[in-house]
Parts: C-alpha cells; structure tokens; sequence
C-alpha cells in the first residue's frame, strides 16, 4: 500500500481521484456562488420595470450571458461529472483509481483554465454580452470579445473529451470481479450516458465555435448569410450539443435521485433494468431533439414536426423513471432526512419543469412562448433550480463519505425548506408572462408586469438565501462537522462499506461483488432472483 | 394483472382515438386552434402533476420509518405496471403532439386569400412595407384580412413576435422568412423582437395597426399624395424624413439621450475623441462619412455595430443639413 502524501503540493500535482474529485466540487462551487450572485443582480434590476436600478442594459445583458454560463458549464457540468464522477465512480465499482490519473488531472486544470478565461469575459473590456449560446451575427458584429468565450469553450472542451474518455474507459474496464452491469448503481449508469452524450457532442460544439472565431477574427464566412454562410448554421450545430448538455446534466442527477430515495426508503430501485434503460434512451434520442431550440428559426415546416417528436418522446422515459421513484417509495421504510428532502424536492420541480417542457416541445404550442420567460420558468424548474437543490443533496448524501464528518441536520433541513418555497414560487409568475408571450433577454419587460416580476424577484431572493446557507452548513461542517461513521445511512451500496474519508488507494484488496447495492430486506433464502 | 392492464389499454385506446381525430381536424382560426391546444395540455399537466406528488406526499407519511433497522419490502419491479406507465404516457403524448401539428399547420399554412407586406428588422427596429410599397418605421398598417408578412433583417438575428396572433418567426439575415395572421378586429397589437440582439433588444418594440378597409385606403392615398410631393422639400425636411424613415433613431436620440449611438441633436460642433486618441470636431463632412462608413474614424465609448449605408449625396447632405438644424 502506498501511503497517502501530505501538504499543499500534494493537492495541486495530485492524480488522486478523490483529492480531484474534491478540488472539482470546490472550484464548481465557487462559480455556483458567482452565478448565484448575478442571479440577485439581475432580479434587483427587475424590481423596477420603467428605468434603471442598478445596471444598464449592457450589463444586465453581460449579467445574463455569464450566469447561464457559469451555472451550466462551469457549476453543474462540473459538480456531476467532475466531483461526483471522480469521487464516486472508482468507489462504486471497486476501483483503486481512474484508468488514467493523469489525463485526469489535466482534465481539471484544463477546466480551471477555462474559469479563468470566463471569469475575464465578466470583467475585462469587451464583455461578453452575446447570451451563452453567442449566436452570429451578433457574436461577430456586436461589441463583445468574442475570443474569451471561444477559448473557454475549447478548453472545456478539451477537459471534457479527456474526462469522457477516462471514464468510459474506467466503467467498462476497472470494473471489480463480480461488479456486473446489472449490478452498477444507478449513478454510474447515469453518469456513463452523460460521458457518451459528452464525446459524441462536445467536438461539434468545438468545431462550432472555432468556426465563428474564424469569422469574427480572420474574415471568413461560415456564418455570414450575405456571403454565402448561414447564420443558421451556428444555431444547428450548438444545439446539437447544448441541448443534449442538459441530459449531461439530467442523466447522473436521475442516477443519484435513485440511489438517495433507494437508501433511505431501505428499498431496492424498483424496476432497476427499465431504470437503466431509460437512462440509455435518453442518451440516444437526445440527439435528435435540438431543432426546437430552431423552432422559429425559419427551419423547413417539416423538420420542425420531425424534431418535435423526438423531443416529447423524451417524455416517456423520464415518466417510466418518475414513476419507478415513487414506486420505490411505496412499501419502503421511509426516513426524511437532508438528502432525501433534496431527492423529493427535486421530484415535484421537476415535474412541473417536465409537464411545461413537453409545451415547449410541442411545436404549435411552442410558436407562442418560444424565447419567452415561459422558456426562462421551465428550465428553471427542470434544470437549473431542481437539478441543483439535488446537487446539494447529493453532496449531503456523500458528504460524511468524503470528508469524514457529519453535517448539521437541522440547518440542512431549514435551507432546504427555504430553498424549495423560493424555488416553487419563484419562476411561477414567469409562467404568465410567457404565455402573453413575453419575450426573455428584456432588460426592462413591459410595465404592466411589475407586480408578477416582484413576486419572483422576492421568492428567488428566498431561493438565493436558502442556497447559502447551504452552503454556509458545508463549509461550516467541514471544518467543525462530528467524526462521520464509515457507513451513516447503513447503505448497502459498495462506496459506503470502506472507511470514511476512504484511505488513499480505496480498496485494500479489490473485493469481489457478490450482490447488486439496493438488495435491501433481500430474504435469505434463493426464491428470489438476483441481478 | 397483465390482462387487467391490457384491457385498459384498449380502453383508453378507444376513447383517444376520435379524441385525435378531433384535433387534427383542421381549425379555420390559428388563434383559437392555440388556445384549445393550451387547455388540453394545461387539463394533462395539472393531472400529470397531481399524480406523481400526491402519492409522493402519501407515502412519505405511511411509509413513514417505524423502527430503526427496519427494511422495506422486497420487490424488484412489476413488468406489467412498468409496461403501463411506458404507454400511457406514449399515448398522452401521441394525442399532444398530434393536436400540436395541427395548430403547427393552422399557423404556418398561409390562406391563399392574403396580402402579402414586409418587415426588415434592424438594431433597433423594424422597417415595415405596405403592399404599395409605403414604408412605416416600427409600426405596420394592414387591413382587415389575412396578412403574410415576409421577414428579413439588415444585419443580426431578430424576431417578429405577434403574441396577440400566437405567432412569430425570426428574422435571419440573408435569408428570407415568413408568418401570417388573420387580423380580424381593427386595434393596435404590439410586436416584440423575440431573439437578443444587442443593447437595444428589450426596447425594440413595434405594432401592428389593423384598420378598417377604408380607413387604410384613406391612409394609403394621404400617404401617396404626400411622397409626391418630396421632391420640393427642402434639405432638411427632407433629413428629417429620412433619418425617421432609414430607422437611425432605433439608436440614436434627438432629445440628448445616448442610447447605442450617441444623439443627433447637437451632435455636429461637437468634439469627441477617435479610438486612436485623437481629437475631431464633428463637421457635416465627418456625418456624410460615417453614415456611409460607419467603422472608419471609430469614436471612443461606442460599439461600432451601425450597418453601412448606401445613399444618393443629396440624401447625405440632406441629413447632415437635418442635424444642423436640431440643437
């Protein structure tokens, strides 16, 4: 056994999974804080909707653009398919480390590097202003530097492709004898979906942008649709990524609902191949869904009918998992803690995100609310707010596992409530607007809709304020926390049957599986059959 | 259990199906066709909605933990109810998405009694064509009756959004796009650019003015008549018209205001100081030059994302004769 090396060295030329694990969910959670903090900008200058509050259109529109992407690509991305991959994926499936530690590391420098330059697309000259999509010609006529936004894509990029490929290869390969697919938790098999949807769709992402720093900076005109372009384009091949992103995003998120609700119902997943099943038709037929982002784009009438069944099909296996949770909640031995608060809670938004982004999806539905605050409200619902309340829940849920210490109950229980009642009301008033058809983006909405715009800018302070303390219970924990046991929750799930922290190499000796992690209350006896 | 299940589904079967028929029925009006289709799908979200929380909440409570090392009970799974919740929720949305193409063609399918108008989008408006070829800066008189407006856009992506129509389409340039309504009451209906574009989207507003048959007969003539006359203006009324009538004050101000642009009042003796640090006083020379070119001579604290401009030299003079004029 090696034994583990100390200090600060030891951190920044790790290739220790869990040490990458933890700078991940560090780092991802410093930009949560800066998404979080232009969030209360952006909703104090709706306070007002006949002049000034505190920023100008210029940087409320600069305000938005860095928001979604600090939220998307370098909070929620980052925190699921770095901390959680990294930490968790080597534990669960009875690995020493990732297949490559190296390229590992990288990765996570790569994506630091890729904070830094958007961190100066928020504060040098030349802004970036262009909506995190930065569609042309805007992108490369309009004032902002459209560079930092490019170079960041490719750097986030490149950490991508290196994580994909490293974990792909870690789940197939580093597999412990007797840790057979079907015996996978739900969170690997979501976080390999997530990886696949990453190597297929990033380097066309990659390919997008490098095509509109080609145009913005060297003349040409891929975009350019008095030139022969189209600017069209662009918008096909972003989406092609950044729609599946969100299922890069939604897939580890159904995974670890799964296992917290498994966990504390004491109950194995119900219905755990049609689980896994979903997992993996999600990934597939999220690709074919991106047109609706196109949908009064000017795209052919046709196209336009094809897409839409592609994307409320998605409907059908986020239902069958939907339905499997409560399932695995019926006849279980339920206890309420943080983590499972955060997994129901995530539930009901989520459902409401669900039944208004099969709205979206349908096309004729769609015409009407199309780049509305409808669009705003639903993907708050779906992704952003609900998908991040599980993030929280998720670290809760490991939280003991990878510091060694418990976190404060009570205080994670109160910023949960908090959290949810901010959340449930906030985007509601969003939900009107858009139905009159409202457009997003608006520096300043019509000023009939001061009322509506008040009520969301005080519940999303609540939902701020949930947050922090949040995260002010994981910092605190952290540091003054009470000596976790190796196995709080008395999960049957491997991660759980080593020592908390785990030692540095995980696994004294690679056990051999014998059983999958949710068989709880499985009788003794060999009537039932095992995975 | 499975033939219980499969006799549901037959059932439910039997009921959606003239249900679907019924909608892909063609409606003659776009408007209502929207608002249906938004009551079906409101009726099924809120029953969607209910049945995934109240059980949720249900069983929190009666499967609440009793004893410490209690288990649950042992149940991998059940085919046939897992069969039933894959179904129904396919023929759900079957029936939404076959409702919603209907719609979809109510709103894309343009009667063929129609007339037909144009709308260029710019930063920040919209240049709006009548049929007789009278141009309308951010606000488009139609008749009565089916109108196709062909969409375009002089230089980023905007959108013509009519939400009183339920429609909008984006307005892409180098590409021509299109929507139609049926402007049935006489009223002004407001249009939003629906696709960011810049520091002027949220004020990049317009309307749609539906008049009564001969009232936008009257209008045309009055309009007619007037352009007629043009020719015998003086420079500067003629200025003003053109700086009303190209969409310069989509971002420029002529009350002092800077908004993307900086005003037009006052601005020829004004010294303002170039990017490269030298210093200009605006003459009428320095105007007729960046109006044609406005990236050549960039003025420090703008963004230069004005379009060229292609004018005859009196139309140039006749604007630089207009800012003359307004202090």
């Amino acid at each position: 056994m090696s034994t583990q090396p100390a200090g600060f060295k030891s951190w920044l030329f790790t290739t220790d999974h869990k040490k990458i694990g933890v700078m991940y969910l560090v780092t991802s959670l410093v930009f949560f804080v800066v998404g979080l903090l232009l969030a209360l900008i952006m909703r104090t200058e709706q306070l007002d909707l006949t002049k000034k509050v505190i920023i100008d259109a210029d940087l409320f529109n600069t305000a938005f653009t860095i928001h979604g992407a600090a939220m998307v690509l370098f909070w929620m991305i980052p925190v699921l398919l770095g901390f959680l991959a990294n930490y968790m994926i080597p534990l669960m499936i009875g690995a020493h480390d990732v297949a490559f530690p190296r390229l590992n590391a990288l990765s996570f420098w790569l994506y630091v590097g890729a904070g830094l330059i958007a961190v100066c697309a928020l504060i040098l000259p030349g802004r970036l202003d262009t909506g995190w999509t930065g569609y042309p010609p805007y992108s490369i006529v309009g004032p902002a530097n459209t560079a930092f936004y490019v170079f960041a894509v490719h750097l986030l990029g490149a950490s991508s492709i290196a994580g994909a490929v490293n974990f792909i290869t870690t789940i197939i390969t580093l597999r412990a004898p007797g840790m057979t697919w079907g015996r996978l938790n739900l969170t690997v098999w979501g976080l390999f979906g997530a990886f696949i949807i990453q190597i297929v769709g990033v380097p066309v992402l990659a390919a997008a942008v490098t095509l509109l720093l080609f145009d913005k900076y060297l003349g040409t005109s891929f975009y350019d649709g008095t030139k022969g372009g189209s600017p069209i384009l662009y918008e096909h091949l972003f989406w092609f990524y950044a729609h599946p992103a969100v299922y890069v995003v939604a897939l580890p998120v159904f995974g670890v609902v799964s296992d917290i609700i498994s966990t504390f119902s004491r109950k194995k997943v119900y219905g755990y191949t049609s689980m896994a099943i979903a997992i993996m038709i999600i990934t597939v037929v999220g690709f074919e869904t991106w047109v609706h982002h196109l949908y009064v784009a000017g795209t052919l009438n046709w196209t336009r009918v094809v897409f839409m069944w592609g994307t409320i099909a998605i409907g059908v296996p986020t239902g069958i998992k939907t339905f499997n949770w409560l399932a695995t909640l019926h006849k279980g031995s339920i206890e309420l803690t943080t983590p499972m608060l955060h997994a129901l809670g995530f539930i009901s938004l989520f459902t409401i995100g669900g039944v208004t982004g099969i709205a979206n999806g349908l096309l004729g539905f769609d015409i009407q609310v199309h780049d509305t605050h409808w669009v705003v409200a639903h993907f708050h619902y779906v992704l952003a707010i609900s998908m991040s309340m599980l993030c929280m829940g998720a670290i809760y849920y490991w939280f003991p596992k990878f510091t060694g210490k418990m976190y404060n109950e009570s205080l994670g229980k109160t910023a949960f409530w908090i959290t949810l009642i901010g959340a449930m009301i906030a985007f509601l008033p969003q939900f009107h607007l858009g139905y009159d058809g409202i457009p997003r983006r608006y520096w300043k909405l019509p000023a009939k809709y001061g009322p509506e715009m008040k009520v969301a800018v005080i519940f999303s302070y609540i939902t701020i304020v949930g947050f922090l303390m949040t995260l002010y219970n994981f910092v605190h924990s952290a540091i003054k926390g009470k000596k976790a046991p190796a196995n709080p929750w008395n999960s049957l799930s491997l991660e759980w049957q080593i020592p908390s922290p785990p030692p540095f190499y995980n696994f004294e000796n690679i056990p051999t599986i014998t059983d999958g992690p949710y068989e709880y209350g499985k009788p003794a006896d060999n009537t039932v059959k095992a995975h | 259990m499975l033939k219980q299940v499969v006799r549901l589904l037959m059932a439910a079967l039997f009921v959606s199906i003239p249900y679907a028929a019924a909608a892909a029925e063609r409606l003659p009006d776009p408007v209502k066709a929207w608002n249906n289709h938004f009551k079906t799908w409101a009726v099924v979200s809120i029953v969607v909605y209910l049945v995934v929380t109240v059980p949720l909440i249900y069983f929190v409570f009666k499967y609440k933990r009793r004893k410490k090392d209690e288990n649950g009970a042992y149940i991998e799974g059940n085919t046939a109810l897992e069969i039933l919740w894959t179904i129904v929720p396919m023929i759900i949305i079957i029936m939404l998405g076959v409702q919603s193409w209907a719609v979809f063609n109510d709103l894309r399918d343009v009667p063929k009694d129609h007339i037909e108008v144009k709308a260029v989008g710019f930063m920040y408006g919209f240049e709006m064509y009548s049929p007789e070829g009278i141009m309308t800066l951010n606000e488009l008189r139609v008749p009565v009756g089916n109108i196709k407006v062909n969409l375009s856009s002089k230089d980023v992506i905007h959108d013509f959004a009519l939400p009183a129509f339920r429609t909008r389409e984006d307005m892409v340039p180098g590409e021509n796009t299109y929507l139609w309504f049926s402007a049935k009451e006489p009223g002004e209906y407001p249009v939003y650019c629906a696709e960011f574009c810049g520091s002027g989207h949220s004020s990049m507003l317009a309307k749609v003015i539906v008049m009564k048959k001969e009232d936008y007969e009257a209008w045309v003539k009055s309009k007619q008549a007037a352009s007629s006359t043009t020719a015998a203006l003086t420079p500067d009324v003629k200025g003003k018209e053109l700086v009303e009538k190209l969409g310069c004050l989509g971002c420029h101000g002529i009350a002092g205001e800077t908004k993307a642009g900086p005003a037009l009042n006052g601005l020829i003796g004004k010294s303002e100081e170039l990017e490269d640090g030298k210093k200009v006083v605006i003459d009428e020379a320095f105007v007729m030059e960046k109006i044609a070119d406005p990236k050549a001579k960039p003025v420090k604290g703008f963004s230069h994302i004005m379009p060229p401009n292609a004018l005859a030299k009196e139309d140039y003079e006749a604007i630089a004769a207009y800012l003359k004029t307004i202090k």
